[in-house]
């Protein structure tokens, strides 16, 4: 009985010990800040393949596919593997490129994130000559992030998902997104990144330029990594070699063990980080240091993103956009506008329920205004302006905003059109916003 | 119909054993292959490792840093002259295709069987403005190169560092 109990005891224990590891609640930011960086860089690395298409990867160039399919493995395919016509190369590649488009900004991810996924591993495995270290780690995270459920913050999806709560109650909220699965995919990615470093410092001891502390010169003699000024410097200071080739082998092997403590992480990413910025600069290696620096984001914290939210918030301050509530055309750009507010820095308010102390009713009739914390309003285009350096939701709009003296000039004039023809625009169709102004 | 408690039992389940089987692909991916314990573990997991690409070792710039090649190939056009190309100078740090350019001429300088000929008759085609009527290719294997040489304004392309190997020689098509 007692043997019984203590067993059961122990097992209860590491069940919880199992639940806390992989199975905690979390949001997915980590991952999402990780899918918009990768997404971003693997959109500009095969925007840029895209001459070289037929070079490396078609039948035309210097990698044809039976070359490849000589004593194949069946576990590795290529969508390319099955393509008989140039068109078809062509026409995956523009669906590729498409949903790396997605992929970076969130929409559709559910189903994107796959044909990512596929597109990668496949131009990886029609030429296995090309991939270099960068193609391996994006396959591993991208593999992790389709498991996961991105696409839930920071995203299109979320701005969807958003606007249609906002179409029916413009006051509303959607909860933040988080789940077990998510924490349980963050965690895979760490250990992904944690395993990188450990295997990465232990491959390393193996070999004597690195015992030596030789191992940073040999790298910058050799013509693929060639800079003549690092060289120049590293050559009159040598123990600046010493310690570039220790220092690495230090922060790798430390990673794996210190990343996880609560005191120790900032320092560690910050090691990396400053590691991979020298790989940047002095190697020239921009996508590989870019794609690591994104997979350290799976550490990156909630709670720090959320401090940094809150800072961010209490340096704007709050503002109030008031708008035209019998406008069904008002209503639904605000929804959209709203949608992108994800710190919720802007709140709404109806003049024609509740009517402003601050902006008068007759200069409402003419356009929409933002109540500044100091207690100034903005009209119209101003206030979108005001709101789009300030809202990080709206910043991809701040070049459309910002382009000096053409921004104000078309915007005003646009904004008064829209303004001047809004129930015309209102009757063209209104959709769930009728529901709301009944 | 399942119930509601059992269906999340599965669930978590299922999510547990996922967990577990990728940590363990993961780990054994990169691990040596001298133990019996990761064979036997390969042997199931490899075609799960190939599939999704996650075969990977992590072994960068390891063991050993390695000496760098460099690929020059000499055209000889119909006049008898011959013209000296290094490929990898007109390469730029900032694209991508710095990278895939010089695997291939990695490729080609390792297994020249494989790639000598198709590479031939690409960079003859490159050429054709010159009548190419025959090209070789070589391979360049770079030396070591000290500090000393560095600070005496030398290079570690230059003659004495490296060591130049003729790969083969081949007729232009068409020529």
């Amino acid at each position: 009985m007692t043997i019984a109990r203590f067993t059961g005891n122990m097992l209860c224990a590491l069940a919880g010990a199992w639940s806390r590891l992989w199975f905690q609640n979390s949001p997915t930011s980590p991952l999402e800040l990780a899918r918009m960086g990768i997404g971003a860089a693997l959109l500009l690395h095969y925007v840029l393949a895209t001459p070289f298409l037929f070079v490396f990867w078609g039948e035309t160039g210097w990698m044809p596919s039976d070359l490849v399919l000589k004593d194949h493995d069946p576990w590795i395919q290529s969508v390319f593997f099955y393509f008989a016509a140039p068109w078809q190369g062509i026409a995956f590649h523009a669906l590729f490129l498409l949903c790396c488009a997605g992929f970076m900004v969130g929409w559709r991810t559910s189903w994107v994130k796959w044909v990512v996924l596929i597109g990668q591993i496949s131009y990886d495995y029609r030429n296995p000559v090309l991939p270099y270290g960068v193609d391996k780690i994006v396959a591993s995270l991208l593999f992790i992030m389709c498991v996961a459920p991105i696409g839930r913050a920071m995203s299109l999806d979320r701005v969807r998902a958003v606007r249609a709560t906002k179409l029916k109650n413009l006051e509303a909220t959607l909860p933040p997104y988080s789940s077990p699965w998510a924490g349980a995919c963050t965690r895979l990615m760490q250990i992904q990144m944690a395993l990188l470093f450990f295997y990465s410092a232990i491959s390393k001891l193996r070999g004597d330029d690195w015992w030596s502390g030789d191992a940073v010169w040999i790298v910058f003699t050799t013509g693929e990594h060639y800079n003549p000024l690092v060289l120049n410097v590293l050559a009159s200071q040598y123990w600046l070699v010493n310690v570039a080739t220790y220092g690495t082998i230090l922060i790798e092997i430390a990673y794996p063990f210190l990343i996880w403590q609560r005191p120790t992480r900032p320092y560690l990413l910050a090691a990396a980080v400053f590691l991979h910025l020298q790989f940047a600069i002095l190697m020239g290696l921009f996508y590989f240091s870019f794609v690591m620096v994104m997979g350290q984001m799976s550490f990156v914290r909630p709670e720090w993103l959320a401090r940094l939210g809150e800072a961010w918030k209490r340096k704007v301050g709050e503002m109030e956009m008031i708008y035209d509530g019998k406008c069904g055309y008002c209503v639904r750009s605000m929804a959209w506008f709203l949608a992108f507010d994800g710190l919720q820095q802007i709140s709404v308010r109806d003049f024609r329920r509740n009517p402003s102390a601050v902006v008068s009713d007759a200069k409402m009739e003419k356009a929409l205004h933002l109540v500044l914390p100091d207690g100034r309003a903005l009209p119209g285009f101003e206030a979108y302006r005001y709101c789009v350096l300030r809202v990080p939701g709206l910043w991809w709009q701040v070049p459309f905003f910002y382009i000096p003296v053409f921004s104000r000039l078309f915007g005003h004039a646009i904004y008064h059109w829209i303004a001047a023809n809004r129930g015309r625009l209102s009757s063209l169709r209104l959709g769930p916003a009728r529901a709301m102004l009944k | 119909m399942i119930s509601k408690p059992w269906r999340e039992r599965l669930t978590y389940s299922a999510m547990s054993a996922f967990v577990a089987w990728h940590t363990v692909a993961m780990a054994i991916a990169p691990a040596p292959d001298d133990g019996v314990a990761v064979q036997s573990l390969r042997v199931l997991f490899q075609p799960y490792l190939s599939l999704f690409r996650l075969d990977n070792l992590w072994d960068f710039f390891a063991p050993s840093v390695g000496k760098g090649s460099q690929l020059r190939y000499i055209i000889e056009d119909s006049a008898g002259e011959q013209h000296t190309f290094v490929p990898a100078e007109n390469l730029s740090w900032y694209h991508p295709s710095y990278f895939w350019f010089r695997s291939w001429y990695y490729a080609i300088i390792e297994t020249p069987e494989t790639y000598v000929d198709s590479a031939a008759a690409i960079f003859c085609r490159e050429h054709a403005s010159l009548h190419p009527v025959a090209i070789t290719l070589l391979g360049v294997e770079e030396g070591d190169f000290a500090p000393d040489d560095q600070l005496s304004g030398k290079h570690p392309m230059d003659p004495e560092f490296v060591t130049v190997n003729t790969l083969k020689r081949v007729k232009c098509p068409g020529s």
